[in-house]
């Protein structure tokens, strides 16, 4: 994860981010594959993992997406009261809460980290999402001071 | 600031002999430091000491084999302490019955309590632990600031730490079995012997706090390389506060803020 991430930083100009997208199998992935079955056009910088659910999206894995050199993670999922599993949902949304605050906090500001609902039928609001996220990471520029980055020694 | 240690040895004497709990959990002095005392014999308690020097948790030892093959116990526990006991409770890590509380705090001994009692009097008589006012200036501080100087303000803070886990070893909250630190597939908080993988652990670490920590300060007192861990977990402890309307280890019967959930959650930074 760590050896491509150098990519973003000599390129400022003409940037192209990197962005990692966490999103569960039953809405948000079928979401996106309504948008690529529907051939709607959207921005090709997100990299999207597909998990059972947002339940078990981890803290962690964002973590690892910043450690891995992301200029921003999208973490997306069923809307309330429609998880596949009743209610992974809900449990993510606390853990999210907190979690964004302690990452700005710690430096991780506005604007590279994005939550969304997004269901199965909503492949233009995946597609609109998309661009949406793209459109401001590209204007924000490179993730330069990424504290979970490794640093030169 | 001594509490009247005589009354602490003679209900811990009390309690041995009659049978009620098998140790007693306590301090004692061993030159300029108070180190944990474990006390099975009711001809020992003379070793028992207590002042406002003793800061380290016991509640921490609840989750070794060793200590929990000695149940029922008694713990000498100022109101922190006794937050940790409510915490364990509520997480179902400890029951009724097996863990009795000498309660202690600044001005001296309050008694012999089961964890009802301990409930009742944290509820009456410590129901607003004034926070750390410095702590607070120093988060305000640390919020006014841009994210670039925040994100260089905690490099730095966290560039000294070795990955010791002495934080996690203080800490009552920190009892699962396992730790993420200890899984290496994948790897998730790096091993290499320089400052990559101390963000991660430091963010999972407070985050692991959400809805735990009773800012008792153990992890701080235990750090090696002096990290001010306890503005994050004062942070933690806040927003859990102001967006759950939650305080740790007041209710033995809570539920874990993180491991339940409203269907009305805040959920204004959704799309």
């Amino acid at each position: 994860m760590t050896q491509a991430t150098t990519q973003t930083e000599t390129k400022a100009e003409g940037f192209e981010p990197r962005i990692v997208a966490f999103v569960c199998n039953w809405c948000t992935y079928a979401g996106a594959d309504l948008a690529g079955t529907s051939r709607l056009q959207y921005a090709p910088h997100v990299r999207i993992v597909k998990l059972p659910c947002t339940g078990r999206i981890d803290p962690l894995f964002i973590l690892k997406a910043y450690e891995g050199g992301a200029d921003a993670v999208l973490v997306s999922g069923c809307h309330p009261g429609d998880c596949h599993y009743t209610s992974g949902n809900y449990h993510a949304r606390r853990r999210w809460t907190i979690f964004r605050r302690l990452l700005s906090l710690a430096g991780v500001e506005e604007g590279r980290l994005f939550f969304s609902w997004v269901s199965a039928a909503e492949g233009q609001k995946f597609a609109d999402l998309i661009n949406d996220v793209t459109a401001q990471v590209k204007a924000a520029g490179p993730f330069k001071h990424n504290p979970a980055r490794r640093q030169a020694w | 600031m001594v509490a009247n240690i005589n009354e602490i040895q003679s209900a811990a004497a009390a309690l041995l002999n009659e049978g009620k709990v098998k140790l007693v959990l306590g301090y004692r002095v061993r030159g300029n430091d108070r180190v944990p005392a474990f006390v099975t014999q009711a001809d020992q308690v003379g070793c028992l000491a207590y002042d406002s020097a003793c800061t380290q948790n016991l509640a921490a030892y609840l989750r070794k084999g060793e200590v929990r093959s000695r149940m029922p116990l008694a713990v000498v526990a100022r109101p922190e302490v006794m937050r940790s006991l409510m915490l364990l409770t509520a997480e179902s890590q400890i029951a009724e019955g097996q863990v009795t509380v000498l309660a202690v705090d600044e001005q001296g001994f309050h008694g012999v309590l089961d964890l009802a009692g301990t409930a009742k009097l944290l509820n009456e008589q410590y129901a607003r632990i004034a926070p750390d006012s410095s702590l607070m200036e120093q988060l305000a501080k640390i919020e006014a600031m841009t994210p670039q100087e925040r994100s260089a303000f905690w490099s730095e803070q966290f560039e000294p730490c070795t990955r010791c886990y002495a934080c996690r070893a203080a800490c009552p909250g920190c009892f699962c079995e396992r730790c993420i630190v200890e899984m290496n597939t994948p790897q998730w908080i790096s091993t290499a012997a320089e400052s990559h993988g101390n963000f991660a652990w430091h963010m999972i670490r407070a985050f692991h706090q959400a809805g735990r920590c009773v800012e008792c300060g153990a992890c701080q007192d235990a750090c090696p390389q002096g990290i001010p861990l306890m503005l994050l977990n004062h942070f933690i402890a806040r927003e859990v506060e102001r967006e759950f309307d939650a305080r740790n280890g007041y209710d033995p019967q809570a539920e874990p803020v993180i491991g339940s959930w409203k269907q009305d959650d805040k959920q204004e930074y959704i799309r």
